[in-house]
């Protein structure tokens, strides 16, 4: 026993350090604070400092326009005043930014309704109704979500696309019944927010319907028992319990569409039709930086603003949304016309779900496009060179060394991407969860959110602006690994603090005072309890990761990853190999999904924070 | 000797104060029982000792090795102060079996095998669930795990076992037999208990030594029979007893050494105490165990039967005196008609006196004045 009464105060406050950092939680808190910070602090300032700098275009348009001798690189406010504020001309500010910020604003209000609807009435039919063929309905029902989000607009296109409009490749629906849709249909804001409404549907689907299984049905039986009829049992009670999940599906699915850039690059641009993200590629790719950052800025601020709404909305409510644990035996409401209505959300399934694979699959057996008499084998088996119309096609698919080059390197990207993020949600789930109310731990469980804020599209635009600067970055693979970790950081922080929080104290307690050691309570104890969450918290970003593409659009080479050569092959209108390509991804999502699900119980429903 | 001991232990939630200046020694040996109502920082206290909390001053010795020291900034992990405790909702861990979570400390202290295939086996046959030894926790009733987390704590050995509230969740014809058993293993272990719970019959019956609390403050330290009958005020002797202590309010007319006049229920009483104490004359508070309350035919006193309450074994009655309730327990199965007349004596020598503030001053004897 040391019998010094007093210590100095430096020994003092080292001693207290020891004791503070001796915690492992308290470790893991502080590292993530710093790691992450510096990964969106320093990102921030490039980009902001990108918006105030010219590009190699800009500075030709300036110094041709208003007769400067800016060179690429200086600072200016030119970017913001020709973009917004119409310095040159207010068609040049409307064309290149207000329309497609208009566009978007609109795309996004109109998803996330149509998402609302969709996801919040299929919820509702499950949880509360006795509809029929409910396995098949939920199960079914989430593939849009984890299939990639361009999978609907290309399906769209297949149907859709006819002799009257755009490129005038003929889709299924002309050349079954001749019947032509009018170009609006086919291309511009109608399908991209349609196509966007159903991709987020599931993920309405999955919020709200995990609040509704886990709402205790006491509360709507006691209104029954007051004699309230089903309708204002559902407005008056059933609503309001779950409106803090409805706002805030809304605000998610509204800045997640906002961020989008396949769905509008596939049925938009075809029809002139713009948004933030498809015209801040255009602006990057024809090198008018600065402008592009410019555009990078606004969608960040349109992502903090939802974020901070979210916040808002669901601080205040949050107390009611809290799981009461025991939800009794749910009496079903008897549907009027059971049979017609299981039917009719079946068939419209298969067509959300399983129709689009049939579809791939077809199409990329036809050597022209929507004449069924034509099918061949080739743009998957052919050991010589595909004859292409303007492009280079290479080999059948399977034999191909770019595509399946590219398809390894997503996996082995989402793979890679999965252990990080999964590892790093787990941890900061357990740092979060042990340091409870501390202002540090919900700082860092802010922060670790932060990332979703920001659009794919402007997220990897601001690592681009990071990897001029830190150029031995540049082009890598490191690079797209620590994007896209940081990118997916989000939905596996929370869902491994919400695993965490399940677990009492008592369980980790039990093995501390046996004087078990952390990474043995890690590993035997607390992983394998909640090991389907955790599982899940790998499961996410690893189908996030293998079917993103704008994150990676503007980082990389065309034949590095599947998803961007997808993006080539259907930018040139090989319509067969860009079909083939997507079958490809989505089976590889699919099995994947499937295959974990089956061997560990996870699923993406839990990645999202579902139950 | 695993001697603990706990100096000026004050526990802060930001403003909120849990625990405040607890001074403690628990001797090697002893069964403690932290006793007090919810809230009272009784399980605080003892998440302190174990070190699954930080004190916020103070400091903590065991077995003379200071554990806790606010001043020198010392703070040694749980893991590493040799100690054993027993969790209220158990935490068996659910993806192990019975036999997996008793020798998972073994293993985590490097016990060879066969070792611990020994004493895990001695423990199951201990706790006499040798035939649960591959089932998971979900397979078993509340009591089978209670013994399986009790056969977890004991596996290693521990000099020192916590245990906090560990019989809550049973119901009562297994708490009551868990007791005897806990009372056994504590002989038979030879280890030092600490014991919280809110129940005052589990208290009573095993602990040696009873450290009684309120709003974060130490109310009484005392063997469990000096509680019951010499408590230090209102609270400890309210908490303590069931039926609980009559507080009868009066008056102390005078005091002198170690006598004193006082006036309850309308008449006068002569109070005489073994020794000299001193009471400010006015408002004071006499409060007598309802054992000391018999009733008798040939009783000084005079009330109505307010209700009667027969267990079987024993009868409490209630009696109604000068718009006062007593109780009264009676050996036997009794029953009084309801608002009949009653005659009952106050007898023995342990009478509290409590002061205006509620401390007790004295216990002795009362006789009514003729």
């Amino acid at each position: 026993m040391n019998d010094r009464q007093t210590l100095s105060r430096p020994e003092k406050v080292f001693n207290k350090l020891i004791a503070y950092l001796t915690k492992p939680s308290n470790v893991i808190v502080i590292s993530f604070l710093i790691i992450l910070t510096s990964c969106i602090v320093y990102p921030l300032y490039s980009v902001y400092s990108a918006a105030m700098s010219v590009g190699q275009m800009d500075s030709m348009m300036y110094n041709s326009l208003f007769g400067l001798h800016l060179k690429k690189g200086d600072m200016t406010f030119l970017n913001f005043s020709m973009l917004m504020l119409g310095k040159y001309s207010r068609e040049y500010s409307t064309s290149f930014f207000w329309k497609p910020l208009w566009n978007s604003i609109r795309m996004s209000t109109y998803s996330s309704i149509i998402a609302l609807l969709v996801g919040g009435i299929i919820a509702w039919l499950i949880t509360r109704t006795d509809i029929k063929y409910k396995k098949y309905i939920s199960s079914v029902f989430v593939f849009p979500y984890i299939m990639p989000s361009w999978t609907l607009a290309l399906v769209w296109k297949n149907v859709f696309a006819n002799s009257k409009v755009g490129t005038g490749i003929t889709g299924m629906l002309e050349s079954l019944t001749g019947i032509c849709v009018p170009s609006w249909f086919v291309y511009g804001i109608f399908p991209c927010s349609v196509v966007m409404g159903i991709h987020y549907a599931p993920f309405a689907y999955i919020l709200i319907g995990g609040i509704l299984r886990n709402m205790d049905a006491n509360l709507e039986e006691a209104a029954t028992i007051l004699k309230a009829d089903r309708w204002r049992i559902i407005r008056k009670v059933t609503l309001p319990i779950v409106l803090p999940a409805l706002i805030s599906t809304v605000l998610l699915v509204f800045s997640s569409t906002m961020a989008s850039y396949a769905v509008p690059v596939f049925v938009g641009s075809p029809g002139d039709f713009y948004v933030m993200s498809t015209m801040l590629r255009s602006l990057y790719s024809s090198s008018y930086s600065g402008q592009s950052y410019v555009m990078t800025l606004v969608l960040v601020l349109i992502g903090i603003g939802m974020l901070a709404l979210n916040q808002a909305v669901i601080g205040k409510r949050k107390s009611f949304t809290t799981v009461t644990g025991k939800s009794g035996q749910v009496s079903f409401v008897r549907l009027k016309g059971n049979k017609l209505i299981s039917l009719v959300i079946v068939i419209v399934l298969f067509f959300m779900a399983i129709f689009p694979i049939i579809s791939f699959a077809l199409e990329s057996l036809c050597e022209v496009q929507g004449d069924y008499s034509t099918l061949t084998l080739k743009y998957w088996l052919s050991r010589e060179e595909i004859g292409g119309i303007h492009v280079a096609v290479g080999k059948g698919i399977l034999f191909n060394s770019t595509i399946l080059g590219a398809l390894w390197g997503s996996i082995k990207l989402s793979a890679v991407v999965s252990l990080v993020v999964g590892t790093a949600g787990f941890l900061i789930g357990y740092g979060v969860s042990k340091n409870r109310g501390s202002k540090l731990a919900t700082l860092l469980s802010n922060v670790a959110f932060f990332p979703y804020l920001i659009p794919s599209m402007a997220f990897g635009s601001i690592f681009l602006a990071v990897s001029t600067k830190l150029l031995f970055l540049r082009g890598t693979f490191l690079l797209l690994v620590i994007v896209a970790s940081i990118k997916y950081l989000p939905f596996a922080s929370r869902s491994g603090a919400s695993a965490m929080m399940q677990l009492s104290g008592e369980i980790e307690e039990a093995a501390i005072i046996v004087g078990a050691p952390w990474h043995i309570r890690m590993t035997k104890i607390l992983f394998p309890i909640q090991k389907a969450s955790f599982i899940s918290g790998y499961l996410l970003p690893f189908v996030s990761c293998i079917r993103e593409l704008s994150l990676f659009i503007l980082l990389t080479s065309s034949g590095t990853l599947i998803t961007t050569l997808l993006s080539y092959f259907d930018e040139r209108n090989v319509v067969q190999m860009s079909n083939g390509i997507n079958l490809l991804i989505i089976l590889v999502v699919l099995i994947v999904n499937f295959t974990i699900n089956k061997l560990t119980g996870a699923s993406i429903d839990k990645g999202i924070g579902g139950n | 000797m695993p001697e603990i001991i706990l100096k000026n232990i004050s526990k802060r939630w930001g403003s909120f104060k849990a625990v405040s200046n607890l001074d403690l020694v628990i001797e090697d040996g002893a069964f403690i029982t932290l006793l007090g109502p919810s809230g009272c920082g009784k399980t605080t206290t003892l998440r302190m000792i174990a070190g699954l909390e930080t004190p916020t001053e103070g400091e903590i010795t065991i077995d003379g090795k200071v554990v806790f020291s606010s001043e020198k900034g010392i703070n040694i992990s749980a893991a590493k102060r040799d100690v054993g405790f027993l969790f209220q909702n158990y935490a068996l861990w659910p993806h192990m079996t019975v036999f997996q979570n008793i020798a998972f400390g073994l293993e985590t202290l490097k016990w060879k095998k066969p070792e611990i295939e020994k004493r895990v086996q001695e423990m199951l046959e201990t706790m006499q669930i040798v035939q649960f030894r591959d089932r998971y926790p979900a397979e078993l009733s509340g009591g089978q795990q209670q013994r399986v987390a009790i056969a977890r704590t004991l596996a290693p050995r521990p000099k020192v076992l916590f245990m906090d509230e560990p019989l809550s969740n049973l119901d009562a014809k297994l708490r009551g037999e868990m007791r005897t058993e806990l009372k056994r293993l504590h002989k038979d272990t030879g280890s030092t208990f600490v014991y919280v719970t809110h129940d005052q019959l589990e208290a009573m019956t095993m602990a040696t030594k009873i450290c009684l609390m309120k709003d974060g403050f130490l109310q009484q330290y005392d063997p469990p029979l000096t509680v019951y009958t010499l408590p230090a005020n209102r609270f400890v002797a309210d908490f303590v007893g069931n039926p609980t202590m009559n507080f009868i309010s009066g008056e102390v007319l005078s005091n002198n050494g170690s006598s004193a006049e006082v006036r309850i229920l309308g008449e006068h009483f002569t109070y005489k105490a073994s020794r000299d104490f001193t009471i400010q004359i006015g408002a004071a508070t006499i409060g007598i165990r309802p054992e000391y309350l018999p009733i008798s035919e040939s009783g000084s006193l005079k009330g109505t039967a307010y209700s009667t309450l027969p267990a079987g074994m024993e009868t409490t009655v209630k009696i109604k005196i000068a718009d006062t309730l007593l109780s009264s327990v009676m050996f036997g199965s009794l029953d009084y008609k309801i608002d009949s007349d009653i005659c009952f004596d106050i007898v023995g020598s342990n009478i509290l006196l409590f002061d205006g503030e509620g401390k007790r001053v004295a216990a002795g004897t009362l006789s009514k004045v003729e």
